[in-house]
């Protein structure tokens, strides 16, 4: 067994700071969340250090407790409470469930997939995104930038399926809405 | 007849419901068929589903495409910082 020392550290920091930043910037979204996550990965493995047998190689180590540390992440995101205002869905239907009038969607004028393309979209996409509830926004990205199934994501954040179903039915409703009026409306 | 007429018409609120069930997880046969009939009747509901799928391949692809605008030499400096601090 190699005994490893904090020069090893210097040395992985040097070799795979940029790509733990890298993958954790595809997961979150946020660039300085991301660079707190992968110093929160350095930090853990040089506690740790005394655990890596060198079974795995470093890389996928480090790797692997920076996806723990993401998760860790949108755990503690995702017990953010919602306030009741934003759960209601007042907002969107009429008592009797139709649509409330100026929230009825409208037929978008560019809905080809090559809108997705476009950056600005993209960025009005991200920014209504991160207009979500911390808890909702949470189980969003889980579900798209960490790739996950619902039933991971559930046990993940301690939620049932109808609840995360519920979630994503209103997290989509106010995108959704958020899109059209940013873009749609403005162009 | 009143229990099939509750049976076949939902309200938008449930019809959107369905559409974000069907694509996060899997709907029942009636179901399915409770939705399609709404659909014929709902154009906004139609506009819904079209742009609710949309929205979901554009949030699949969506990671990724920020730009890696960080001094890299600074961050890695600040973490040496760090982690020596934490071995002291």
């Amino acid at each position: 067994m190699k005994i490893l020392d904090t020069p090893d550290i210097a040395k992985w920091v040097d070799e795979y700071a940029a790509g733990l930043l890298k993958r954790a910037m595809f997961k979150i979204s946020d660039t300085e969340i991301a660079k707190d996550v992968v110093q929160d990965t350095f930090l853990a493995a040089t506690e740790k250090l005394h655990t890596f047998k060198g079974e795995s190689s470093p890389k996928t180590w480090l790797y692997s407790i920076l996806n723990f540390k993401i998760i860790d992440y949108y755990r503690s995101k995702a017990r953010q409470t919602v306030s009741p205002a934003s759960q209601s869905l007042l907002k969107f239907f009429t008592e009797t469930g139709e649509w409330n009038d100026p929230k009825k969607p409208r037929a978008w004028e560019d809905d080809d997939s090559h809108i997705l393309d476009d950056p600005d979209f993209r960025l009005v996409m991200r920014n209504c995104l991160e207009a979500l509830p911390e808890k909702w926004n949470a189980c969003i990205s889980m579900k798209y930038y960490l790739d996950k199934k619902g039933d991971e994501i559930c046990q993940d954040l301690g939620i049932t399926p109808t609840n995360l179903w519920q979630i994503i039915h209103r997290s989509k409703l106010n995108l959704r809405d958020c899109i059209e009026t940013n873009w749609y409306n403005d162009h | 007849m009143k229990r099939l007429m509750n049976i076949m018409f939902l309200s938008c609120l449930k019809a959107t419901e369905l559409i974000e069930k069907k694509l996060a997880f899997k709907l029942s046969i009636t179901e399915k068929i409770q939705l399609a009939v709404h659909k014929t009747m709902c154009e906004a509901c139609s506009n819904y589903e079209d742009q609710s799928i949309l929205i979901d391949k554009g949030l699949h692809n969506l990671g990724g495409s920020a730009k890696i605008d960080v001094d890299m030499d600074a961050f890695k400096k600040s973490i040496l910082d760090k982690t020596n601090h934490g071995q002291n």
